[in-house]
């Protein structure tokens, strides 16, 4: 035991003081709070914002009114465009946010790749087709139903090829997203080539680029419903992808049946993305910055991780969104190209700091 | 624990990579598990672990079957520490070791404080660097805190696939030593005989898949195995200090029966 001791010497001499793990890392409730707190301020401001005047006080009378307190009424005018235009896209923007900061998080860990999105196994494209198949053509579906059709068939297919030779490994999922992927960009463009006139290509291209302005209380419970459903089984999971740490064979010696934990968390993601498209279209850099922007606060570990970037990703989207439509007010910007225009930036100074050792 | 290989065989692409071996790792003690490279170690400490299910034989802990053992229970009675690949696990120290009481934590369980995992670090001598970020670790650290987290898992059954590669030698004989005196019945694949025949009980020597020797490193590594399983001319003389073997190796003749490979690979 000789040689221990002068190793641990020598490695305790030698320690560097730590360039940045020693940092203490805020508790989690506290993180939690702070968010949620965050959100529902985020919500009642940027509800006021916009063509038409309010204050967050008749924002707030009108919620009330309408969950059944008793409170002084908002006028009907304003207790319209709160309860009937506003707070259905805003709330809409927030379930997406989350669903696409989750969604991100969980495709990152599972396929060991910091790039990964949300949108990876062919998702979007899947429900990009589905979706302009029913603008253009006129199949007479529910355009969210289409989208998430699109979406899941898509998702079919990327996973029976990925499947095809046995095993389901992150690479071959991502190849075989790919392929599909283009696929449904062909066959996207095919359609709109063939078939798109006037206002149906405007509309087409909302879709496109990402769009929360058709929101509804629709939209709330599909978003909303989605979120909490798969949030929460994800957000519990979190340990299980934690064991992915240092690959697949490590993950099996602790106990995870690996094959299957992929196939049910990539299924669960997809259903989740899918719903997400379905009401907003592709909208694209949440799911992939959120998860690396909050990773700097919370740490890696995915029950810390998971929870916070799903409210990040929350206020995150509900502020573009107001952005999106608001800045050129009355015309109204896809909400893709503002998390783009924020996105990248905020992308590019993680990727300078060198946030994630794992980049390199 | 008992550990026993029974004519355990397995293939991988149609190829019997391990081919019929018995081995019985002594309780409580190091075996080192030796052969050239692609004789079949990893893929054999794969079984032991239950990862591959055998195709032939069985690998028996205590009485029971490893196949037949339930995932979460079997990694709770053994831990496998792979080679060391990936350094750019976003974890601290910490985070890391509580990796290996996932076993024990119910599906959905809390990750609370555990004190298995401060065990752990104390036992392999990692309690400094627990809140020191994975990416700024040593190879000798990094391997000792691997073990930590395969000392977190609390294992009756400890398997190592080459601990030491990328260790300088001060680091490789410490964790040997470490690894050895734990008292738990522990397999290393070895590459370093000379490592091998210095810290271990046993030694079990693969070949082509298949088993050519075993038994206490004194006995089975004599010139004439090195010679027919690794290829090499070497005396085995003996150490000053602990009387165990010492392999002399010598520079290949030129028209020594090398295998083929090495000078199929020249240009």
């Amino acid at each position: 035991m000789t040689a221990t001791t002068t190793t641990t010497t020598r490695d305790t001499g030698s320690t560097a003081p730590p360039s940045h793990g020693g940092r203490r890392r805020a508790p989690l409730p506290v993180l939690l709070l702070v968010g949620l707190g965050v959100l529902v301020a985020t919500v009642l401001v940027t509800v006021t914002i916009g063509p038409a005047d309010l204050a967050v006080g008749e924002v707030a009378r009108s919620i009330a009114t309408h969950v059944g307190l008793d409170v002084v009424p908002v006028s009907p005018l304003h207790d319209a465009i709160v309860w009937d235009l506003r707070l259905p896209r805003v709330l809409t923007a927030a379930a997406v946010g989350a669903g696409l900061a989750l969604a991100g998080a969980v495709m990152q860990s599972l396929t060991r790749n910091p790039l990964a999105d949300p949108y990876l196994l062919g998702l979007s494209s899947g429900a990009s087709l589905g979706a302009v198949a029913v603008l253009v053509v006129g199949v007479a579906v529910l355009l969210p139903v289409a989208a998430f059709a699109g979406a899941m068939a898509a998702l079919v297919a990327t996973l029976a090829l990925a499947r095809s030779n046995g095993t389901l490994t992150p690479g071959r999922a991502v190849l075989a997203g790919l392929a599909v992927s283009q696929l449904a960009a062909a066959g996207t463009s095919f359609v709109i080539f063939w078939t798109a006139t006037g206002d149906s290509y405007r509309e087409i291209l909302s879709w496109l680029l990402g769009s929360l302005a058709g929101a509804t209380w629709a939209s709330v419970a599909i978003a909303g419903i989605a979120v909490l459903v798969v949030g929460s089984v994800v957000v519990l999971a979190g340990q299980r992808l934690d064991a992915f740490a240092f690959g697949d064979t490590a993950a099996a010696a602790l106990g995870i049946d690996v094959d299957r934990t992929r196939w049910a968390l990539m299924t669960l993601v997809a259903l989740l993305t899918g719903a997400m498209v379905a009401v907003s279209g592709a909208i694209g850099f949440v799911g992939l910055v959120l998860p690396h922007a909050v990773g700097a606060l919370t740490g890696p570990a995915h029950r810390r991780l998971l929870p916070v970037a799903a409210l990040a990703g929350a206020v995150f989207l509900v502020w573009a969104d107001t952005l999106a439509r608001t800045v050129f007010d009355p015309r109204e910007l896809p909400v893709g190209i503002v998390t783009a225009l924020i996105g990248v930036p905020v992308f590019a100074v993680l990727l300078r700091r060198g946030r994630g050792s794992a980049w390199t | 624990m008992d550990v026993t290989l029974a004519g355990v065989g397995t293939r991988l692409g149609g190829r019997w990579v391990v081919d019929g071996v018995d081995a019985t790792p002594p309780p409580g003690r190091l075996t080192g598990l030796l052969g050239p490279n692609g004789a079949g170690k990893s893929t054999l400490l794969r079984l032991v672990a239950g990862l591959l299910a055998p195709e032939r034989g069985a690998v028996l802990v205590g009485d029971q079957p490893v196949a037949s053992m339930a995932r979460r229970g079997r990694a709770r009675r053994i831990a496998l520490l792979e080679q060391e690949s990936s350094s750019s696990v976003p974890l601290t120290v910490r985070e890391v070791v509580a990796l290996g009481r996932i076993p024990y934590r119910s599906l959905w369980g809390s990750d609370a404080g555990d004190e298995a995992v401060d065990r752990a670090l104390v036992a392999a001598d990692a309690t400094h660097l627990a809140d020191r970020p994975w990416s700024t670790l040593s190879g000798g650290e990094r391997q000792r805190v691997h073990v930590a987290r395969a000392l977190a898992q609390e294992p009756e059954v400890l398997l190592l696939d080459e601990p030491t590669n990328h260790l300088d030698v001060s680091a490789q004989l410490s964790l040997l030593a470490f690894v050895r005196d734990l008292g738990t019945t522990t397999v290393a694949a070895l590459h370093d005989l000379n490592l091998a025949a210095a810290f271990c009980e046993h030694v079990v020597v693969l070949s082509a898949g298949r088993l050519a020797a075993a038994g206490h490193p004194r006995e089975v590594l004599r010139p004439a195995l090195l010679r027919e399983v690794y290829g090499v001319d070497a005396d085995v003389l003996e150490h000053p200090r602990t009387g165990r073997p010492v392999i002399a190796f010598h520079e290949p003749a030129p028209a020594a029966a090398v295998p083929a490979p090495v000078s199929a690979g020249e240009p």
